[in-house]
């Protein structure tokens, strides 16, 4: 057990140490420096205003040097202030992360959950009526670009029910039934297509299973279907269950970007596509680093899942 | 389950509603793009500009709706005879928004700051008349200039006013700015919303009304309109006309609209071959349509104009006056063989990745093309398409330009000389010797005869091809008042709108 965790602990170290440098120069070779998207296409400036606005910011020294210096801190826990507004890049990261884990939370919370259910009763409808009407509704889950059902979903509400704030974001701490009705369309809109994948995935696995010797076992000694499927198939159908929520996390970290844009959610995607688009390096390198090890970490916790869920791979 | 959630939330919505408008004081302001910061000396882009100009920050003088100079800080001033030195009165119980008194030395320590290469201040360059700045006592404040500079006044519009402890400081006034306009600094949540709360020791007898300002950072273009006609933002400033049709008899919706100082164009780099020779310069003016770019574009929503906002009245020619600007696809063919070019001209056009300026990229590819060009259009990535830009490296740009109130602002830096922003390499004796005449002349018909004189040139063989003034539009609530949509896109007139 130890072992596993030292391994993935190296494993982390090396994937950080890998992304922090790779990040670090392709921010800057996307053409356009931080200086001159700042100061945009329309101001009367001269070269040597661009070069004082570049030692400014400390943009002047050689790259090597840049990232030694920035690598240094961040590995005392430093990572530096945002360019431009002189804000701690620690605390941006914090308070933009708060959406994004709600966000995430209660997207998964709606998809996982609903996903057991639907997909045993798809598995266990397989090929009626109902089993095919649920998997074409799973592929238009799946198709569907969630954006355009944030959209949709926004425009039926602001129709239908008026004055119903689903725009913007308010902490659920100063206020949690405000929190609540805005994380609601952004958390149906994300939730979809997890519920569709899901419940599709449940499905497959739950036939495998459903087809294997001990559920006829099951079967034979009388026990009833609810407990065949849910006690005894369903077990052995997660595991595969188990890696997509993993994987699915580990992007819902990232930000979602597009719905984070669509409803006005401040939350880590739009906090990274922000500091893209202004080229905000410590900003970048900081954000990513964080959503990459929280990657990373999903997974470590997956793989321990695996062993509580499934006694085999204990061994 | 799902149903009964649903209900609940319903439920909640309308009760949340009926709260809301019982405190409907702070006005919701629904902005695309967050500031990158709050310095006024330093941001100069649009959503931070909306943001301080006015609102949080003031100058020693302001620009009314018309964009006419009013006094600002300063109730009054004298220029002397020479046009050397400028004397201004400043308005008394001035304080700034941490409670301090704004004095001449406040005053003196700002011009510094802007000119300091430590602060390296975009807008030093509208100051560099300026030799020195005096406080004579703590109300008056005297300029002395190394040359008369006829624009200074409607430059100090945009310089805001700081405290001088902050003369050196390069971070502070980024995250909390601290100024003497109606509306104080109060949150910054980024990504989320800037929130500034009324001013009540604001020096103007009863303003601002409204208890405070929210600018909500919305990047979602339809859902700053779903939010606009929901109530949940009351004010959508400076739209396009696109955004504003679609918004256009909207329930309880209003459209606020003038005519914008900024400008679409096509630059052209004269450095080298084939915008070198002025004649294919003037067979590109020839073959566009102005007007046609106004219906396809801009949805009938804006007006062709010429190298001035005709939104500046007292300085603008009429577009007649400019014989290029008649479409004639034959005479521009005829140019072209005159200048001895091989047809079709081939050259490719960077484009600014702006919805406005993409749609009329492609209306001038297919107006060129029909004269004897053949034009590739380049899609561009912002940073890209601004690095090019400032390394001239292009046959020709589509972009839009902000204005500025006065003429020598964007003719001097641009069509000068090795102007600042002269990108195009553009040089012209003639216009050097009006441009530099101008801004020393004080007397308001000799710089009109010498900005006619230089519009005139411009016009059909600058380097620049002015296209289309939009129309600006403001969407708002119905119930919103005493706001006006400014050519210059401040929102500084909020500070008597009442909500």
């Amino acid at each position: 057990m130890s072992r596993i965790l030292l391994s993935r602990l190296i494993d982390l170290v090396v994937v950080l140490f890998g992304v922090s440098i790779i990040v670090f120069l392709m921010i800057r070779l996307i053409p356009g420096d931080a200086v001159a998207i700042m100061l945009g296409a329309n101001t009367e400036i001269t070269p040597e205003r661009m070069a004082e606005l570049n030692s400014r910011v400390g943009l002047d020294k050689p790259i090597v040097q840049q990232y030694l210096v920035w690598a240094g801190a961040a590995l005392r826990g430093d990572f530096g202030t945002s360019l431009w507004t002189g804000r701690p890049v620690a605390t941006e990261i914090i308070t933009n992360l708060w959406p994004t884990l709600e966000l995430t939370f209660l997207s998964l919370l709606i998809g996982a959950v609903l996903a057991v259910p639907v997909g045993c009763w798809m598995a266990q409808t397989r090929g009626s009526g109902m089993d095919v009407a649920m998997r074409i509704g799973a592929i238009a889950g799946l198709t569907i670009p969630s954006f355009w059902l944030g959209i949709v979903l926004i425009l039926l509400f602001s129709a239908f029910v008026p004055g119903f704030s689903s725009l913007g974001y308010v902490p659920f701490s100063e206020d949690p039934f405000g929190n609540l009705q805005r994380m609601l369309l952004p958390s149906i809109a994300l939730a979809l297509p997890i519920l569709a994948n899901l419940s599709r995935l449940v499905r497959s696995a739950m036939l495998d299973a459903l087809g294997q010797d001990y559920v006829r076992t099951a079967r034979a000694k009388g026990l009833s279907e609810r407990t065949v499927v849910y006690k005894h198939a369903l077990r052995n159908a997660l595991i595969p269950f188990l890696t997509s929520v993993g994987i699915m996390t580990g992007y819902l970290l990232g930000g979602a970007i597009v719905v984070e844009q669509v409803f006005a959610i401040p939350g880590l995607g739009r906090l990274i596509l922000g500091a893209i688009a202004e080229r905000n390096y410590p900003l970048i390198q900081a954000t990513i680093l964080v959503v990459t090890a929280g990657f990373v970490l999903v997974n470590f916790v997956v793989d321990f899942l695996y062993i509580v869920v499934d006694p085999r791979v204990r061994a | 389950m799902f149903r009964s959630v649903l209900r609940g939330a319903i439920g909640a919505g309308v009760m949340m509603a009926a709260m809301a408008s019982a405190s409907a004081q702070v006005l919701e302001i629904g902005l695309d793009n967050g500031p990158t910061g709050l310095d006024p000396h330093l941001i100069t882009a649009f959503p931070s500009f909306m943001v301080v100009n006015g609102n949080i920050y003031e100058g020693l003088t302001a620009v009314d709706k018309d964009l006419k100079i009013i006094p600002g800080l300063a109730e009054s001033w004298n220029v002397s005879t020479d046009g050397k030195t400028y004397t201004f009165k400043l308005r008394s119980g001035v304080k700034f928004h941490d409670g301090t008194d704004m004095t001449a030395e406040d005053v003196v320590s700002t011009i510094r700051r802007v000119q300091s290469k430590d602060i390296a201040s975009p807008l030093a360059s509208r100051l560099s008349a300026i030799d020195s700045a005096k406080a004579v006592d703590p109300q008056t404040v005297e300029l002395t200039l190394k040359e008369p500079s006829a624009p200074l006044l409607s430059s100090l519009a945009t310089i805001a006013i700081v405290p001088s402890e902050v003369e050196t400081n390069k971070d502070i006034l980024q995250k909390t700015p601290v100024g003497t306009g109606p509306f104080k600094f109060q949150e910054w949540q980024p990504n989320g919303f800037i929130l500034l709360a009324k001013n009540d020791a604001y020096w103007q007898k009863g303003a601002p009304k409204l208890s405070g300002l929210k600018f909500n950072i919305v990047p979602e273009s339809a859902t700053r309109q779903v939010g606009l006609v929901n109530g949940q933002y009351a004010l959508l400033p400076n739209i396009d006309a696109a955004t504003a049709l679609q918004l256009k008899g909207k329930p309880s919706v209003k459209l606020g609209e003038t005519l914008d100082l900024a400008y679409m164009l096509i630059g052209m780099n004269v450095s080298k071959a084939p915008f070198d020779n002025p004649k294919v310069r003037e067979a590109v003016n020839y073959a566009i349509n102005r007007q046609e770019i106004v219906d396809a574009a801009l949805f009938g929503a804006g007006v062709p104009g010429g190298p001035l906002s005709p939104a500046l009245k007292s300085w603008a020619l009429d577009v007649k006056e400019f014989p290029c600007y008649k479409p004639d696809p034959a005479k521009a063919q005829a140019l072209l063989k005159e200048a001895g070019v091989a047809m079709p001209v081939t050259v490719t056009m960077n484009v600014l990745p702006r919805q406005d300026v993409k749609d009329i990229a492609q209306v001038v590819q297919e107006q060129l093309n029909k004269a004897g060009f053949k034009v590739e259009l380049k899609n561009q990535e912002q940073g890209q398409f601004i690095q090019d830009w400032r390394n001239s490296n292009f046959d020709l740009f589509a972009s839009i330009n902000a204005g500025s109130p006065d003429p020598d602002e964007y003719f001097y830096r641009t069509f000068r000389t090795g102007g600042s922003t002269n990108v195009f390499k553009y040089s012209n004796p003639e216009i050097d010797q009006l441009l530099d005449k101008a801004r020393t002349l004080s007397d308001q018909a000799a710089r009109k005869t010498a900005y006619d004189q230089v519009q005139k040139t411009l016009a059909c063989t600058g380097p620049v091809a002015h296209l289309t003034y939009g129309t600006l539009f403001s969407a708002m609530r119905d119930k919103l008042q005493g706001y006006d949509v400014m050519p210059n896109r401040s929102l500084s007139t909020l500070k008597n709108a009442s909500y």
